[in-house]
């Protein structure tokens, strides 16, 4: 499996953590996408990617009020900034002894872990385990955009399943997701509004 | 493969056999509801549905449908207008869905699954194979719920290749065949109950048909619009109808009312003429609506009884000439001495009475069938009929009124039971080894026999409440069942319903019945034509079905029968070496 490496971790919890990235990596990650921070002895966690961040810095402050900016200062400025573009990744299972389970992991990584993008088959293999638990971390977290990240997720996923002729999968997916929210009406129709612009 | 994440969904209506559900809540009370799995629209009201929980089978009956939702406004909005089909479809697979109310009816300890270790030690334990008994708990949460297979019903309704187990009809929805169980049916009086064009008729030719065939007891039709013995058009088929008599030629005698009478164009086996020495008291108090008698009558007709006897009152006072006189010597007119007047003198009975009870009972002298001296003893002749185990349709022919119909019923009623009553008591004391028939009475317009004022004085009322022990019931045919005395109506067996449109009508039908609020509905919601409820003790659980058709396909079926039953006696011979 070719991994493909988006950063390190800057802080985490055991419900989540943030990593940095450099530009040239912050084009792997996706709002929806599903990451894997390996940690020691086959242990590892999952996580879903749910907020990508660009602070600023002193210098971007200066260059934004410049009436022409060069382009080489533009891509200097992104390649060699200081402040890393921070993806916030929501942890929602964890590998362990070549198991996966949909539980929040017994300990968060530690700083400067490295992150990676799960190819398809490992997201197929993460997603298809169990019974759709992770999706209770997602909807536990009442301060995300649970709708647009569901709807972004599903999307990705359906592909990476259709491919493996698994094209049953978001369905399934769907009706999990109904069975949790249906004594939630608003959410479910925020959610099923969301998945109605990816399903066309 | 689709590139849709979510195309719409196609219904599978799915194998006639698969579950429709599973159970969700409810209790002996107030009925299993059970979430249905499959469109509202596979299952109707009335379906016969099985329950499988541990180690019981439930029987039960779908007794109301009903939409609902997870929360009221995934039904208030039309979500498939705002989601794309496939979307819309699991939601609402999630939170719209319909339950089922079913009437849990009868129970079968099924025990456990075949081949584990626990069976044998069950089987062992059993006496015998386990029946079905009358539902007395109820099966767990979700417990699978699916539509009755032809196995399940011929389990609880009996087996229609067994003899004695007449199809009466086939279940609504896969038309399975439902069995009467004549043996158990005739043990009972019962009735057959619609409005007028529901089919009443053709189901008590079917009926009628099954029971001379299965010959397990005789049967005597009263036959008052001519139906049933000869052979009819059908009102509005215009088709021909085959009779009783001319599809069991060997085993139906047709008895006509009155001498050279015919039915409708067919000359009957014998003319039945009723002789003046059989017509008592009673038989006159019992017409007291339809003469308009007065209250003095019993004391008049006591009197006639007393002054001529038993045997020859009604020929004295029919040969009595009202308002007769002679002429005295001193030229003054005095009743005559075979006047109503004289006789009343004598008797001390009032003159005005007597002369008012002789003019109303005119309309009996006149009748041509009721005679001093009948040609034969043709009474008698129906009896010994019976007796010997034929089967009689006595057709009124011309005389179709209320007056003939309420006369000659009850006067051969009266004398078939004395007859009963005498040939049980014979057997039971062991003075005759020759136990009696057991008989069925099968009485149309049955609420001008046995309504509130009538039942108390006609031989009817008792057979319905006392003549099973004296082997003799009664088969009631009314399209009125709330004009009928609500003791006869409660001591019905098996209760055969078709449409009934009147309230009054509907709750007689059920009275007396477990369920009968649940029953009540489905009644009232019958097909016009050719549907029927089976109710009460002669089934096992009430059920709608789809009553057979009386048609060539049903003599071919019941002929078949026959074939069939005899084909087997021989090889049971040939198999025994005989």
């Amino acid at each position: 499996m070719a991994e493909l490496e988006i950063g390190r971790l800057l802080r985490a919890s055991t419900t989540a953590c943030v990593v940095g990235c450099r530009v040239s990596q912050a084009n792997a990650p996706a709002f929806g996408g599903l990451v894997r921070i390996p940690l020691d002895d086959g242990y590892g966690i999952y996580g879903l990617i749910y907020d990508i961040r660009i602070e600023d810095d002193g210098l971007v402050r200066q260059l934004v009020t410049a009436e022409r900016i060069d382009e080489d200062v533009i891509q200097d400025n992104r390649v060699n900034r200081n402040v890393p573009v921070e993806v916030s990744v929501l942890h929602v299972g964890y590998r362990q002894a070549g198991q996966i389970h949909h539980l929040l992991p017994p300990r968060p990584p530690l700083s400067l872990d490295a992150i990676y993008i799960c190819g398809p088959k490992e997201a197929c293999a993460f997603t298809e385990a169990g019974r759709f638990g992770y999706f209770r971390h997602v909807l536990r977290a009442a301060d995300l955009p649970v709708g647009e990240l569901l709807a972004a997720h599903i999307q990705l996923l359906h592909r990476y399943h259709a491919e493996r002729d698994n094209c049953g999968w978001s369905s399934s997916a769907v009706q999990e997701l109904i069975t949790l929210m249906r004594d939630d009406y608003p959410t479910l129709m925020t959610v099923l509004g969301a998945l109605s612009d990816i399903s066309a | 493969m689709s590139n849709m994440i979510f195309p719409p969904i196609l219904h599978n209506n799915g194998d006639q056999h698969s579950g429709i559900g599973y159970v969700v809540g409810g209790g002996l009370k107030e009925n299993l509801r059970v979430r249905l799995t499959v469109p509202a629209q596979e299952v109707q009201e009335g379906s016969f549905v099985i329950i499988d929980s541990a180690d019981w089978r439930f029987y039960g009956l779908v007794t109301d449908l009903q939409l609902g939702a997870t929360d009221p406004r995934f039904a208030d909005e039309q979500s498939e207008t705002r989601l794309p089909g496939g979307l819309s479809a699991l939601l609402h697979g999630q939170t719209l869905y319909t339950n089922l109310e079913v009437m849990p009816a009868l129970m079968l300890e099924i025990g456990p699954e075949p081949g584990s270790p626990r069976y044998e030690a069950w089987r062992k334990a059993q006496m015998g194979d386990p029946q079905p008994i009358p539902i007395k708990t109820i099966p767990a949460h979700h417990a699978p719920v699916r539509r009755a297979e032809a196995g399940d019903v011929a389990e609880i309704f009996g087996d229609p290749k067994e003899k004695g187990n007449f199809i009466i009809g086939h279940t609504r929805e896969q038309g399975h065949p439902v069995c009467l169980d004549l043996e158990r049916f005739v043990q009972r009086s019962a009735g057959i109950f619609g409005a007028t064009g529901t089919g009443k008729s053709f189901l008590t030719r079917i009926l009628l048909a099954g029971l001379i065939h299965h010959d397990h007891a005789a049967v005597l039709i009263f036959d008052m619009h001519n139906e049933y013995g000869p052979d009819d058009t059908a009102s509005d088929t215009n088709q021909k109808v085959p009779g009783l008599r001319s599809k069991f030629p060997g085993k139906v005698r047709m008895v006509g009312l009155g001498r050279d009478s015919t039915v409708r164009g067919m000359v009957p086996d014998f003319q039945l003429e009723i002789a003046e020495k059989d017509i008592t008291p009673a038989d006159i108090e019992m017409l007291t609506r339809e003469l308009n008698l007065r209250e003095t009558t019993p004391t008049t007709l006591s009197a006639l009884v007393h002054e001529f006897g038993q045997i020859n009152w009604f020929r004295e006072f029919r040969e009595m000439r009202p308002g007769a006189t002679i002429e005295t010597e001193e030229g003054k007119k005095i009743p005559a001495p075979d006047s109503v007047e004289a006789w009343a003198m004598r008797a001390g009975v009032n003159a005005i009475a007597a002369t008012g009870l002789h003019q109303k009972l005119t309309r009996l002298f006149n009748l041509p069938y009721v005679v001093d001296r009948p040609a034969a003893d043709t009474t008698g002749e129906i009896i010994n009929s019976l007796e010997a185990g034929r089967h009689v349709v006595l057709s009124f022919g011309q005389h179709e009124r209320d007056l003939d119909y309420l006369l000659v019923t009850n006067l051969l009623t009266r004398q078939i039971r004395e007859r009963w009553e005498h040939s049980t008591n014979e057997f039971r004391s062991g003075k005759s080894s020759k136990e009696p028939r057991q008989l069925i009475i099968a009485v149309e317009e049955a609420h001008k026999l046995l309504n509130r004022e009538m039942a108390a004085q006609t031989t009817f009322s008792t057979i319905a409440r006392e003549m099973r022990k004296y082997y003799v019931t009664l088969l009631i045919i009314d399209q009125r069942p709330s004009q009928i005395y609500d003791e006869v109506m409660s001591q019905l067996g098996t209760r055969i319903c078709g449409w009934l449109g009147d309230d009054l009508d509907i709750q007689a039908v059920l009275s007396g019945l477990a369920g009968k609020d649940t029953l009540r509905g489905m009644l009232a919601r019958l097909q016009p034509k050719e549907e029927v409820l089976l109710l009460g003790w002669g089934v096992p659980m009430p059920i709608p079905v789809r009553s057979r058709r009386y048609n060539d396909q049903f003599w071919r079926d019941l002929k078949g029968e026959a074939f069939e039953s005899a084909r087997k006696e021989s090889d049971i011979m040939k198999e025994l070496g005989f």
